[in-house]
């Protein structure tokens, strides 16, 4: 894929960790969302994407991350999302009410500290 | 008094003052005579020997002919009435007066009319003039006036008849010498002064001469008598230096001398009878006058013949030294066109010895066919076009052609028909055919040929050359693909970036290859940054610029994919390696982050780039070097990195820009760095200079350049972008750096990359629908407030589906202001924002 952003994805356990790096705009924003589609394994129940790296996230990115939490719903997994305080990103975040449908956490520990355990298997 | 006769011959009374112009002119004319008649009379008289009216030396006479040549012979009253007014008190009555006037006026008639019918000059320049006033004028016409006069004094009773022959001689001899003497002198006082500025030695002499004739005259005739004729030298002298101007005065100041000393019976006159003295006068005055004339006029002739023979010399001359000019023009002429000639001559022996050989050098070969006979002869070199040995076999048309492909055997039959119908001399159009060799071997032959025909219009034989055009087809072919190829290759244009000055030449070698494997090229990446290659195949021609066109083409697919100018360095080694077998290639890859101005290059075997500073100081890169492209030398990845600070300039360029006959690379490199010194503001100017002062005319390398150089954003920078979700990382690149060098806050400056981004995301997705359109973006800080102006030329459209309808809302949070309008040409949507962080909200 291109530099302009770098998507890597980590199996823990049921938790699937998904870093991306770089900018997501309008031009990649279909691709890293694939990219994140083809990190997370069949297996896993919940995806953290850590927006730690990001360095420029607009409403393309916003609207990127909600169809994504759509999508793991109606398949009954669940996004989490990591962003430190004081990010550029996380003002977009706040702004535009993202947290109030997607949990987000300041610190990545924080979110792998949940566990799988908000949506149990048998949960329907 | 300029008036002379042109011609001998003048016209009846034509001594051209004739007084008929005007009654004044003639009425003055006239008395004017009367009174100079008259004071010469009275002057004459006081020298009278016979009684008080027969002188030796009668001046009215010479005055009267001087006015008759001069005025004309109309003014005969004037002249009559002084002679009436003269002899009336000395005659005894009106009717003897009367009598002799009459004669005095008919004998200066008589004179004038005589000497215009033989042609006298009034200049006396000539013998015969001198003859003429002599003879006619003087002797001749005065017998007139001495016969009327004496016969008038004898008739009257004044003079005893047997006195009558002395009076008569006296009476003669006085009115000839008043001719003589007289007349010259008025006609010299009245010639035209044709030569003004005399030395002024001219007029001490005169004067010298005239005081000496004077003293002379005077001393000899009054005191010795027979020193008399001590004044002819004088007289010649005179005549000698000054012809009639001199002789004349001078021959009247020695008659009037002597005349005086007569009458007055001084000096030889003492003693005698009157006839003695007046036989010796009148012999004395008439050799003066005789030695003054004669001389003067033989002297003024022969000036003249001296003078016209000089004329003639010069002419001669001058035509001599023409013809002389002309003939040596003509010799020259002559005598190069003989050595043209001999030349000409010369070429044609050399040129047909040479014309077998050319033949067979340039693949000519000549044909004759005899028509009546069918017997066509070949010359070797057709021969050797066909595939065969020389004269191998004797050829008809039907062989001629048995060689030739099908269809352009039926061309070359049916032109030869054509020819054969046609009953003149004429050209058979040109054909270009294809022949197959025994050996199998096709080739081109180029064919013209001419048709002969006989007296009667018959066809008589056919002449042509045959040319094998093969190898310059083929090189003809070859250089128009290879330009095609060539254009297709370069870009077209540079991209145009945001804070970038770019620019580029490529300058083929020599004249005739028009090719060769140099490019260039500059790639907009996906990241925002900018990829900058140069490159060299090695070779010309459409191979190299085919190698080229691959190259080109692979490197930005790799640099599309891959971020690292290592990397893609190496991918395309490997493509030369191994799909490119054979190729050496050059290259230096570079990514140019324009936000930070870092650089990260890999260097394939290429010259280094340049950089020249602000100050003209020059670095080569010299680092990030690995083998050229295709050596088989699989190498680890090296790259390379510096800062183009803003203000500095790079410089990529292929060998042939540092190559040259006789001078190594590295003196190349040096000249480059010292001319690069001077690097100004106009880098196309820069271009221009590099490529004149580093390249020869005649280069035998490919020239290719390239030119960046980071410029300021600062102004009102106006970015131009088509409606495409790609361009908005460089966008934001751009954006970032404007706004560093617009001193923005960190913060402040990310709302306003944010905002922008929003409204150029809601332009790209909104404004065009399927089709495409221009984005416009204009940035403007004024008083510490960025203004950023974003148009376009569609309409915006309501935001569809869940997820979107965020841009606005958002816009007005990160802004302070936010106007947006729009139209049927499009939308404008104006924001302006702090650029401090105090005037964050």
């Amino acid at each position: 894929m291109s530099d302009l952003a770098r998507v890597e994805g980590e199996q823990q356990g049921t938790i699937c960790l998904v870093r991306v790096h770089g900018e997501i705009d309008l031009s990649n924003a279909h691709e890293v969302s694939s990219e994140i589609g083809f990190a997370m394994g069949q297996e896993a129940r919940r995806l953290v994407v850590d927006l730690s790296d990001i360095t420029y996230l607009d409403s393309a990115g916003v609207a990127l991350l909600l169809r994504l939490a759509e999508r793991l719903r109606s398949r009954r997994r669940e996004l989490q999302l990591v962003v430190p305080r004081g990010s550029p990103v996380r003002r977009v975040l706040d702004f535009t009410g993202l947290p109030r449908v997607i949990p987000l956490e300041s610190r990545l520990e924080d979110a792998l500290a949940l566990g799988d355990h908000a949506l149990p298997d048998d949960f329907s | 008094m300029a008036t002379r006769e042109e011609t001998p011959k003048a016209p009846p009374g034509g001594l051209v003052y004739a007084a008929t112009a005007h009654p004044w002119s003639y009425t003055a004319s006239v008395l004017l005579v009367a009174v100079a008649y008259y004071t010469a009379a009275k002057l004459g008289l006081r020298l009278a020997l016979v009684g008080r009216n027969i002188t030796p030396f009668w001046p009215p006479t010479g005055i009267a002919v001087v006015a008759f040549l001069v005025f004309g012979r109309s003014v005969w009253p004037g002249v009559a009435l002084a002679a009436f007014v003269v002899n009336l008190p000395i005659s005894t009555s009106v009717l003897p007066a009367a009598a002799t006037a009459a004669g005095n006026t008919l004998a200066p008639l008589v004179a004038a009319t005589l000497l215009a019918k033989v042609g006298f000059r009034r200049e006396i320049d000539r013998l015969r003039d001198a003859t003429a006033i002599v003879f006619v004028g003087a002797l001749l016409s005065m017998s007139i006036s001495a016969s009327v006069g004496t016969g008038v004094l004898v008739a009257s009773g004044a003079l005893p008849a047997d006195e009558l022959p002395g009076s008569w001689a006296v009476w003669w001899a006085g009115d000839a010498m008043g001719v003589l003497v007289v007349t010259p002198f008025v006609l010299s006082l009245v010639l035209p002064w044709r030569r003004p500025g005399r030395p002024r030695w001219r007029h001490l002499e005169a004067a010298v001469l005239f005081a000496l004739t004077a003293t002379v005259s005077v001393v000899a005739i009054g005191a010795d008598p027979h020193l008399m004729f001590l004044v002819i030298p004088l007289l010649g002298w005179a005549a000698w230096r000054f012809q009639q101007r001199g002789a004349a005065p001078a021959a009247l100041l020695v008659v009037v001398v002597a005349s005086w000393a007569a009458a007055k019976g001084v000096g030889p006159f003492r003693t005698g009878t009157m006839l003695e003295k007046m036989l010796t006068l009148q012999a004395f005055n008439a050799t003066v006058a005789f030695c003054s004339f004669f001389f003067a006029a033989v002297v003024t002739e022969r000036m003249h013949a001296h003078q016209a023979l000089e004329r003639a010399a010069a002419g001669l001359e001058a035509r001599v030294r023409q013809r002389t000019s002309q003939l040596s023009a003509t010799n020259l002429q002559l005598r190069k066109e003989i050595a043209e000639r001999e030349e000409s001559e010369r070429r044609l022996r050399q040129r047909e010895g040479q014309l077998a050989e050319a033949q067979q050098v340039a693949h000519f070969g000549s044909w004759e066919w005899l028509i009546p006979q069918n017997r066509v002869s070949w010359s070797d070199e057709m021969y050797r076009i066909h595939g065969h040995v020389p004269q191998e076999f004797p050829v008809t048309f039907e062989t001629a052609v048995d060689q030739v492909s099908t269809e352009d055997a039926a061309r070359i039959r049916s032109n030869a028909k054509d020819a054969l119908r046609r009953a003149d001399d004429h050209d058979l159009p040109n054909i270009e055919y294809r022949i197959t060799r025994p050996d199998g071997a096709e080739r081109v032959l180029l064919g013209e040929a001419k048709m002969y025909v006989g007296p009667n219009r018959e066809p008589l034989r056919m002449v042509g050359t045959v040319q094998d055009v093969t190898e310059a087809r083929k090189a003809e072919r070859e250089h128009r693909i290879a330009e095609t190829l060539q254009r297709g290759l370069l870009p077209d244009r540079l991209p145009e970036v945001p804070g970038l000055a770019l620019a580029a030449r490529y300058v083929p070698a020599g004249a005739d290859i028009a090719v060769g494997g140099d490019w260039y090229d500059v790639v907009e990446l996906p990241s925002g940054h900018l990829g900058l290659a140069i490159g060299d195949v090695a070779g010309h021609g459409p191979r190299a610029a085919a190698t080229m066109g691959q190259l080109r083409m692979a490197l930005r697919a790799y640099a599309l994919e891959e971020p690292s100018p290592a990397e893609v360095v190496n991918r395309l080694d490997r493509l030369v390696s191994r799909l490119l077998a054979s190729e050496i290639v050059t290259l230096v890859y570079l990514v140019l982050d324009l936000d930070s101005g870092m650089v990260r290059f890999a260097n394939a075997g290429h010259p280094p780039p340049l950089v020249v500073g602000s100050g003209g100081q020059t670095a080569f890169l010299e680092d990030g070097l690995r083998s050229p492209l295709g050596c088989d030398d699989p190498g680890l990845p090296v790259e390379a990195s510096f800062r183009l600070v803003p203000g500095s300039t790079l410089l990529l360029f292929t060998d042939g820009l540092v190559e040259r006959r006789g001078a190594s690379i590295d003196e190349g490199l040096e000249r480059l760095a010292a001319v690069a010194t001077g690097c100004g503001q106009d880098i196309e100017a820069f271009c221009d200079q590099l490529l004149c002062s580093m390249v020869e005319d005649d280069a035998a390398d490919d020239v290719a350049l390239l030119v960046i150089r980071p410029v300021p954003l600062t102004g009102r920078p106006l970015l131009r972008v088509p409606a495409e979700p790609r361009v908005l990382a460089p966008l934001r690149q751009t954006l970032r750096r404007w706004l560093r060098e617009s001193d923005a806050d960190p913060h402040v400056a990310n709302d306003i990359l944010l905002a922008c981004g929003e409204v150029c995301t809601n332009v790209i997705q909104h404004a065009y629908g399927a089709n495409e359109g221009p984005l416009e973006i204009s940035l403007d800080v004024r008083d510490g407030t960025a203004e950023v102006t974003i148009r376009d030329q569609g309409c915006w459209r309501p935001s569809s589906g869940v997820h979107g309808g965020h841009g606005l809302p958002l816009i007005q949070e990160l802004m302070e202001s936010v106007e947006l309008s729009g139209g049927p040409d499009g939308t404008v949507v104006r924001m302006r924002r702090g650029v401090s962080n105090g005037s964050d909200s």
